[in-house]
């Protein structure tokens, strides 16, 4: 957003772009927010400065590209900005997560042979949704970003602000983080594990 | 593709390189990769630990993809930034 504005489009073509390019994105906006904040409120907020921000830069949007991929970055700067700060969600449990998961000297790949796929084929929308949004911030964007919205590495570095290693590397610790959620939903359901009940 | 085809008796039981052996299969997920059917193939049909972890993270982008749950966006949303965008045009 620090780029110069130059009168690129005209106001014909500027509505074009945000009925054409910016407007169709406002489901995928709205789920991104609502996940990030958790509250229905400060979500259309979210998405609302989100819009508002694109119009005002809309000269700074090089036409051809991908304007989800723009917006998405636009969301997420404002709410690392804006909202996280007033965030009514406490952080505490997060940073603990992320911490001990950046500490660990655990090797980086490894089987998790204690968690079947057939027990997460058969796991509710809600439980995976509740896995996901217990995940601390950094590693619940990832997972949104990748497998909700289909946004490759190099567009996620992109709105993330990080090396593609780091998106790569992050996905892989969000998902290890998720799989030990939904282990704990498999044992407590009592879906098929290899581990012994305790 | 069905993974499922191959016996599970002709596969290694410990992968030769869990590291870059998931790395690649997780790119292989999540698109990154460009003609990655041989080598999957090959993968799959040799290496336990592999195929396991393949449909694991398989079944994961699967449930997140099809089956989180979305949030509905409230109707008068985008009316009121329309409006919005009216009033600093
Ligand atoms: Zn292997």
């Amino acid at each position: 957003m620090s780029e110069v504005q130059r009168r690129k489009y005209s106001q014909e073509q500027k509505n074009a772009i945000f009925d054409g390019e910016f407007m169709p994105n406002i489901d995928s906006m709205y789920n991104f927010a609502y996940r990030l904040t958790f509250d229905e409120d400060d979500a259309k907020d979210l998405v609302q400065d989100t819009y508002l921000k694109a119009y005002r830069f809309i000269n700074s949007f090089e036409q051809g590209t991908n304007a989800k991929a723009w917006l998405f970055r636009i969301l997420k700067n404002s709410f690392i900005n804006e909202y996280r700060k007033k965030s009514k969600q406490p952080a505490k449990v997060d940073y603990q997560e992320v911490e001990t998961y950046y500490n660990s000297d655990d090797v980086d790949y490894q089987s998790t042979t204690d968690l079947r796929a057939e027990s997460v084929k058969g796991m509710l929308g809600d439980e995976i949704s509740n896995a996901l949004n217990s995940l601390a911030v950094d590693f619940r964007t990832v997972i949104i970003l990748c497998d909700l919205e289909g946004f490759t590495y190099e567009e996620m570095a992109k709105i993330l602000d990080i090396p593609i290693g780091t998106v790569r590397s992050r996905l892989h610790r969000a998902r290890n983080l998720l799989k030990d959620k939904l282990k704990g939903y498999a044992q407590h359901m009592g879906y098929d594990t290899d581990e012994e009940e305790n | 593709m069905d993974m499922n085809e191959e016996t599970s008796e002709s596969r290694k039981l410990k992968c030769d390189d869990t590291s870059k052996c998931f790395q690649l299969l997780e790119s292989i997920l999540d698109g990154e990769i460009d003609n990655s059917k041989e080598v999957l193939k090959e993968k799959l049909a040799k290496c336990q630990p592999c195929f396991e972890h393949f449909h694991l993270e398989q079944a994961i982008r699967d449930v997140l993809k099809t089956r989180c749950t979305k949030q509905e966006v409230p109707t008068e949303l985008a009316d009121c930034i329309r409006q919005k965008i009216q009033e600093i045009k």
